[in-house]
């Protein structure tokens, strides 16, 4: 179309235009240096593997696609996809408008009929997303008058490009080369003789919003159309269950998050990159079970903070504000009830990292305040004595091997795999069996291992979720060290939490192994025949996600596999929260040793998930089975405060195992020929 | 717990070794009572070998302001007289308002320390200690008396509210919250304090305690219960078993 700026016309666009990207570039640079405030961290690494992220998350919008959101992802994407092409239309009419040129293709029918259609679907879309809001609000979406603002922005761009189009057509202002918009000239041109005028109105109006648009943005969290693209880009490519390590933990002069430039730029960028889209809330089990944390709020409160005292923090660079974890609103009680679950960070279409920023925050309260909940504090204080939460006598840890013939490391030096029990297993009664099943499997298989019994310590992973980074130090320091005289290369693993840290936070400090959890290695044994299981009774199991092996480490199918190899079981979801919508038992993040006050126990929900996924299907499970010892016993506290320890019965898929292993060759020493 | 093959210890290898809980409470206390008043100096003292000043460290990490550690050979086998002497040449050095010490060890559960200690600097000595509270009140015009502080001992369902005319020695039982975990900024700071060290010899020491003999309790064995029959044939039973196994009739 012929824009409609002839002569003085051209002078007020090119106004408008100063005065709107003028706007969002000065609010935009004060955005920038409030980023700047926070520290220098490097998110340059693995370049190749970013890229990647980006064209899946960002542009094929993978993250939004997601159960039970897939409908509202679908339309959200059409949203996006449609605003890059009509920003592309949206650019051309501005450089026609301005200087008479249009964009390369702008001309094409490909390029128009894009436009067109998705223009349609855009403003459908809009429709059924205000109607949403306005009729059928889902309880814990986060409305603002910023969402109505911007729906009726969109709506505005949308219906006027229609209309200029649809008038343009009907005052014959179509340049000569020009495809016809296709839907325009589906509603009658009628008009009249005030097509012309129609058509100047609603391209006017249609360029004045985009540059409003432009002006409203980073005030908005609509900014999120900008800032998602970096946001993604630079996000943590560590393994998710690794948190962020400190090196030189001595030298430091502060601890964790003390100040707003303790947190690093990219924690900022996550704030203004909130979507205000709740789905990190719907999946929280602290906030499903009553409990003060909701992470939406950490992530907008520390935006808030910042735009509350960024100016502070830049005019006085010794400034340093209100410490995170005592911010505008929130409370150490919300910081403490995180499990550390991720499902925050598992649904988060935009990839903020919820758990980074409070762990940072524990971290503050813990190595630089000692505020932590007295019973944790009981925990860490046994670590360090003990190299137990529970405060067992160390003397003890090998005792649950007592009898079964499993060698120690400095028994047998040359053992293929070291079996980490972990202090659960090594302690707790109720894992203890855990132990001695896996134990049971490995010698069935004639597999090379041993233990390292009172030399083993506490992997130091509940310390470092509670935001003691210099305890979980010392404790993964002093395995490595035991591990390096003993030369180990490959270690199984029965918790998932001795897995997650083995595997993926050892390396921090120098120690990197083949670590293996013992469910990837049983599902091996199974396959390769080195066991082979008898026939069973028919039970229903269904079978529970812990957190540090499915979200946290993408470990879903291997437990199964290993469920399904044992005859007669019959393996049961626990729909709908199963596989990456897992619900935590509530155990984790340190968790296991901090008392829950507030509302429901996060474990007493998940068994009622339980028993209503087997009432869905017509049929209780009678057993359920996990691979973490931390879900063992929040299990068994649940079943048991619930009178159903008759009818519902936790147990370890190894148990399942040991118990069908064929008796010939059990119990015989451990032979290290294969 | 293990004995020793020689029958009058117990094992310590492997063993960590921590400060005794109540000898925490009492640091625990005294930074309890400097949170209210700022001006209190905390020091703590002790006597051993280089252990002991690991444990000086860690209450220095907990808050407390300076340590002294009373050391030489011999330090670690002091019998108990002696130990009480050689903290008072501490404590004579350093002329506290009020010395506080855990009520007993948790190795030997002698309790003889602290109110040998008492005796040892002629002081007086109150027991079973879990609150000070500092009474606002004009400052005590006679220079070395304590300002008016009230001393809680823990009785049979009650308390007794005592109060110091001059030093005394208090034996603690418990703090009134849990003995506070050490940031790292307190961890770093005592690692980096001097900690001056007294010499243990010359040191009085005219009694010692030699252990006879060191054995584990008795293991006990399973109870019995009595399901099938009545109350009365159950009361019959028993009592034939309590003149007959257990010879307590």
């Amino acid at each position: 179309m012929i824009p409609p700026t002839q002569g003085f016309g051209v002078a007020v666009l090119a106004l408008v235009a100063v005065l709107g990207f003028g706007a969002f570039a000065y609010r935009a640079w004060k955005l920038y240096r409030y980023l700047r405030l926070g520290w220098n961290e490097d998110r340059t690494q693995q370049l190749g593997k970013r890229l990647k992220d980006e064209l899946v998350i960002y542009l094929l919008q993978r993250k939004l696609l997601k159960r039970p959101y897939y409908v509202r992802g679908l339309a959200h994407a059409f949203i996006f996809w449609g605003f890059i092409v009509i920003t592309l239309g949206t650019t051309d009419l501005l450089l026609s408008g301005l200087v008479g040129l249009r964009m390369p293709g702008a001309e094409s029918a490909l390029f128009v009929w894009a436009v067109d259609i998705f223009a349609a679907l855009v403003l459908a879309a809009i429709i059924l997303a205000l109607a949403r809001r306005l009729f059928f609000k889902p309880p814990r979406m986060h409305i603002a008058l910023d969402g109505y603002i911007i729906l009726g922005l969109i709506a505005t761009l949308m219906v006027s490009l229609l209309i200029f189009e649809n008038a343009g057509l009907a005052a014959g202002y179509l340049a000569i080369h020009q495809a016809t918009p296709p839907l325009a000239q589906l509603v009658p041109l009628a008009w009249g003789g005030a097509a012309g005028a129609v058509f100047a109105a609603a391209w006017w109006v249609h360029v004045v919003t985009v540059l409003g648009f432009a002006a409203y943005l980073p005030q908005s969290k609509h900014l999120h159309i900008v800032t998602t693209l970096p946001n993604v880009f630079f996000r943590s490519q560590r393994p998710r269950g690794a948190l962020r390590f400190v090196d030189k933990i001595e030298e430091q002069e502060t601890f964790g998050a003390a100040t707003l430039r303790d947190l690093s730029w990219k924690q900022h960028l996550d704030g203004y990159t909130c979507t205000e889209c709740g789905r990190c809330s719907d999946n929280c089990p602290a906030l499903a079970t009553g409990k003060p944390l909701d992470p939406q709020k950490i992530v907008l409160d520390l935006r808030d903070l910042l735009l509350k005292e960024g100016d502070l923090l830049l005019k006085d660079g010794a400034a340093t504000g209100t410490p995170p974890a005592h911010q505008l609103a929130s409370k150490p009680e919300e910081l403490w009830a995180c499990t550390t679950c991720a499902a925050c960070v598992e649904q988060c279409p935009v990839t903020i990292e919820h758990i980074d920023k409070i762990v940072d925050m524990r971290r503050y309260l813990v190595m630089q305040e000692a505020a932590a909940p007295p019973e944790a504090q009981r925990a860490m204080t046994n670590i360090e004595r003990a190299g137990n939460p529970w405060g067992e006598a160390a003397s003890t840890r090998g005792d649950w091997a007592q009898g079964l013939g499993v060698p120690t490391l400095a028994e047998k030096p040359d053992a293929e795999y070291l079996y980490f029990v972990g202090c659960a297993a090594s302690f707790d009664r109720r894992n203890q069996r855990v132990a001695q099943a896996l134990a049971k499997i490995l010698q069935a298989a004639g597999t090379s291992f041993a233990i390292l019994a009172t030399e083993e310590t506490c992997n130091g992973d509940p310390a470092r979720r509670m935001g003691n980074e210099y305890l979980w130090q010392l404790q993964a320091q002093q395995n490595i060290d035991t591990f390096g005289r003993y030369t180990v290369r490959k270690i199984i693993a029965s918790c998932p939490h001795c897995f997650n840290t083995i595997a993926n936070e050892y390396p921090q400090l120098g120690g990197r192994y083949e670590v293996v959890h013992a469910l990837q290695l049983v599902q091996d044994l199974i396959a390769d025949r080195r066991i082979t299981l008898g026939a069973g009774p028919v039970e229903s199991v269904a079978y529970h996600d812990p957190c540090y092996l499915g979200r946290h480490n993408g470990i879903y199918e291997d437990p199964r596999a290993v469920l399904d190899a044992i005859d007669g079981v019959r393996r049961m979801e626990i729909e709908p929260h199963h596989r990456e919508r897992g619900f935590c038992c509530g155990a984790g993040g340190g968790r296991m040793w901090m008392e829950e006050k507030v509302g429901q126990r996060v474990n007493h929900r998940r068994v009622e998930q339980i028993l209503a996924a087997g009432d869905a299907k017509g049929e209780r499970p009678a057993k359920v089975a996990s691979g973490c010892p931390f879900c063992l016993i929040m299990l068994d506290e649940g079943v048991g405060a619930k009178g159903i320890q008759e009818e519902l019965k936790p147990v370890d898929v190894l148990e399942l195992v040991a118990a069908r292993l064929q008796s010939e060759g059990v119990m015989r020493s451990n032979s290290s020929s294969a | 717990m293990k004995v020793a093959p020689d029958g009058t210890s117990v094992v310590t290898e492997g063993i960590t070794w921590s400060i005794s809980p109540y000898d925490e409470y009492a640091i625990e206390l005294a930074l309890e009572h400097k949170d209210t008043a700022a001006d209190t100096v905390v020091s703590v003292i002790s006597v051993g070998g280089p252990r002991t000043k690991d444990a000086l460290r860690q209450a220095l990490a907990m808050g407390c302001d300076d340590a002294t550690l009373v050391t030489g050979d011999g330090a670690d086998a002091l019998g108990p007289l002696g130990i009480a002497n050689a903290l008072k040449s501490a404590v004579d050095d350093l002329k506290p308002d009020l010395v506080l010490c855990g009520k007993q060890a948790s190795d030997d559960d002698q309790g003889f320390v602290g109110p040998a200690l008492a005796e040892a600097l002629g002081w007086p000595h109150v027991a079973h200690v879990t609150r000070l509270d500092v009474r606002p009140g004009p400052a005590s015009p006679v220079p070395g008396e304590p300002q008016s502080v009230e001393i809680w001992k823990e009785t049979e369902g009650g308390h007794e509210v005592w109060k110091a005319s001059g030093p005394a020695v208090l034996t603690v039982q418990k703090s009134a919250k849990d003995p506070r975990y050490p940031s790292l900024p307190g961890i770093m700071k005592a690692k980096k304090k001097e900690i001056p060290e007294r010499p243990v010899a010359g040191v009085d020491d005219p009694v010692r305690i030699e252990i006879v003999k060191l054995e584990p309790p008795p293991g006990r064995g399973g109870g019995k219960i009595f399901k099938d029959g009545d109350t009365k044939a159950h009361a019959a039973e028993l009592a034939k078993l309590l003149r007959d196994e257990a010879k307590v009739l």
